[in-house]
């Protein structure tokens, strides 16, 4: 039987043949792709977290073992001092502090800095240079705040000290308690630009008269923003935030450049992205544990992806 | 309630370099409906804005009765306006956008209902109230638009051409209903339009600009019978007036022609234009026995059905008359005849002599 007359059978009406078999040709080399490189490396890691590796081969089925002991490793979740709330905590409950702080933070100055943009002769410069930071290579940013916060030679030091807070200048990336949020300004920074520039083509979508009519109507500045800019501008928040929530969830170049394979001093900002690395790439090679972190990374976000994609 | 006064207001956009308005002087009675009638881009939409403060004058002063209102923010001149694409704010219903004004001004729930009630039933919108501006026609988001500006009570109502956007028998419909809403509230009205059908029938007053200053401020009847410059001549009516000019010779204009008519009346101009509406002229293919007449060449006929449009040239240049019937066909040659008591005499300025 063929797929034309079976899809008949099953919906009832006719199906054009040709036209199915064109659709059919034209998403065979996506689908190929996206099997190939999405599809199959999820399912080869889904199935592969459940053996034992001897470098790349499988040498034993062992169940949820390697899922268990990743719960238990320290470098994961570290349990005690999760309840202290002192860090280390583990690359997982670090990760996910960094999104609780990291988007909140960049949604909101990216949609603040649109706004502020918005009327401002020379906005496209301004806006250039805010966005230059999401253009530069994660690596970079990395480095770059490592200069940041240098306790000689680093501008935010230099900062502190020019306002006489010569005390509590330190190098901010080595303090085990400190250090996250040092790195999550950095990321913040990167991310507003991203915000930034997708609030202000919302804002610019929004019809001007919509905001002279409430003028008119009598509502000032703050209720010009809550009645009518926010509910206005609020499918572009959903992917803000969704994206960025998905950035963070892959980060990984920024912490590397600032702390190394490690993540800083006892790992105290490492990241999930930073586990695999560790585990895959660095001696003893544990491969199935690099299997179970990405698989946790992807659990993460795949929701997230697919509110995304089925976003109107 | 309201009267309105604009003195000597101008507004510059780019630094001055475009000029938006120019020194507008003028009067709003309460509860009078104004007409701002010109065509696109002569400033009337500007001058509108600056009654409801959305623009700021560069220069000279606008009042709402004694008080100085320039400056001022559009919130605390209680003005209600309606904009061309009717602003509906999208992701409110019906109901929530009529009750924004009263909402953001702090007006308690139970007089916000009763309030609401009032106008869409006003407006014949209680059944639309729950929907979403999305799903409603063109006729009832302008209805919603209305309401939304008449709920607060306003006292003065801007409109910025409200019914460009209905189709035509909505627009017809739409030009009654607003002028029976005015008149039932008798709130101080300022519209603006570039259709002058629509001026005619709805202003108390029409206030003509182009090129951002005001060409005449007369009442429908009086503009339309007394256009004060050629520039309103041409503009009024439809189509507008037929203009001849030509060399005051005292007591004959020479047109450019060869053609000669007799002045209507005296002037120290040396040029001057006679004008005629399309309505006052007469075609006959005998010649006439009077001085007031032209010959011609018939171009085309137009039966519109009401009446019967021919264009005629004459001299060089088309002459459009209205008459009730006709048995020209074009290439006939025509005398045009008109009664001298509704010939018009323009100045070389374009100023209105009789």
């Amino acid at each position: 039987m063929s797929v034309a007359s079976y899809l008949d059978d099953r919906l009832d009406r006719d199906v054009d043949t040709e036209k199915l078999t064109a659709i059919l040709v034209f998403m065979l080399p996506g689908l190929t792709l996206f099997a190939i490189f999405s599809v199959g490396p999820m399912l080869y890691s889904a199935v592969g977290s459940f053996f034992t590796w001897d470098g790349f081969d499988i040498a034993r089925f062992a169940g949820l073992e390697t899922w268990i002991a990743t719960f238990q490793d320290d470098a994961i979740i570290n349990w005690s001092n999760l309840l202290a709330f002192e860090y280390p905590m583990g690359a997982l409950p670090q990760n996910i502090i960094w999104m609780v702080v990291h988007v909140p933070l960049s949604t909101l100055l990216g949609l603040g800095l649109a706004l502020l943009f918005a009327d401002l002769r020379g906005r496209s410069v301004l806006r250039s240079m805010v966005f230059l930071a999401f253009t530069t290579p994660t690596v970079v940013i990395g480095l770059v705040l490592l200069f940041v916060y240098d306790p000689q030679a680093g501008i935010f030091n230099g900062l502190l000290r020019s306002i006489g807070l010569e005390s509590v200048v330190r190098n901010w990336v080595q303090e085990p308690q400190i250090a996250i949020y040092a790195l999550i300004a950095g990321g913040v920074w990167v991310q507003t630009g991203f915000s930034m520039l997708l609030y202000s083509s919302a804002l610019a979508g929004i019809d001007p008269a919509l905001l002279e009519s409430a003028r008119v109507d009598g509502a000032g500045r703050f209720r010009r923003f809550k009645d009518i800019i926010w509910p206005l501008v609020k499918p572009v928040t959903a992917v803000v935030v969704i994206m960025s929530m998905i950035w963070v969830i892959r980060i990984f170049a920024i912490v590397y450049a600032a702390g190394g394979p490690s993540g800083g001093p006892g790992g105290v900002f490492s990241v999930l992205g930073l586990e695999v690395y560790q585990a895959a790439f660095s001696t003893p090679i544990e491969y199935s544990k690099a299997m179970v972190v990405a698989l946790i990374e992807l659990v993460i976000a795949l929701p997230m992806a697919w509110y995304i994609a089925s976003m109107d | 309630m309201t009267r309105i006064s604009m003195r000597s207001v101008s507004k510059y956009f780019d630094g001055g370099d475009t000029v938006a308005n120019y020194k507008l002087d003028m009067e709003v009675d309460d509860g009078e409906f104004v007409v701002f009638l010109g065509p696109s881009g002569c400033g009337k939409t500007t001058a509108l804005r600056m009654i409801a403060g959305l623009e700021d004058p560069s220069d000279g002063e606008i009042y709402f009765d004694d008080d100085r209102v320039d400056g001022m923010p559009p919130a605390d001149r209680n003005v209600a306006m309606v904009f061309q694409n009717y602003a509906l704010y999208p992701h409110m219903t019906v109901r929530e956008n009529i009750e924004y004004p009263l909402k953001v001004r702090g007006v308690p729930p139970e007089e916000r209902d009763e309030r609401v009630a009032r106008v869409a039933e006003l407006l014949h919108i209680e059944d639309q109230m729950d929907s979403d501006p999305g799903e409603i026609s063109g006729g009832q988001r302008q209805r919603t638009s209305l309401a939304r500006a008449i709920v607060r009570e306003p006292s003065v109502f801007l409109l910025d051409e409200p019914l460009s956007n209905l189709d035509a028998k909505l627009r017809l419909e739409m030009r009654s209903e607003l002028k029976r809403i005015q008149n039932e509230l008798g709130i101080t009205t300022v519209y603006v339009t570039h259709n002058q059908e629509e001026a005619m029938s709805m202003g108390d007053k029409i206030v003509v600009l182009n090129d951002g200053t005001i060409r005449q401020v007369a009442e429908p009847e009086e503009l339309y019978e007394r256009p004060r410059t050629t520039w309103v001549a041409k503009f009024i009516g439809s189509p507008p007036m037929n203009l001849f000019e030509g060399e005051n010779r005292g007591g004959t204009v020479n047109l450019a022609d060869g053609n000669t008519l007799p002045t209507p009346a005296e002037s120290s101009s040396s040029t001057v234009s006679v004008g005629v509406r399309p309505e006052d002229i007469d075609v006959s293919t005998d010649a006439p026995d009077t001085d007031w007449t032209l010959p011609g060449t018939v171009k085309t006929v137009e039966p519109l059905g009401e009446y019967v449009l021919v264009n005629v040239e004459v001299g060089g240049s088309v002459v459009n008359v209205k008459v009730p019937q006709t048995e020209a066909t074009a290439g006939d040659a025509v005398h045009l005849t008109f009664d001298p008591a509704d010939a018009y005499l323009y100045d070389e300025n374009g100023e209105l002599v009789a």
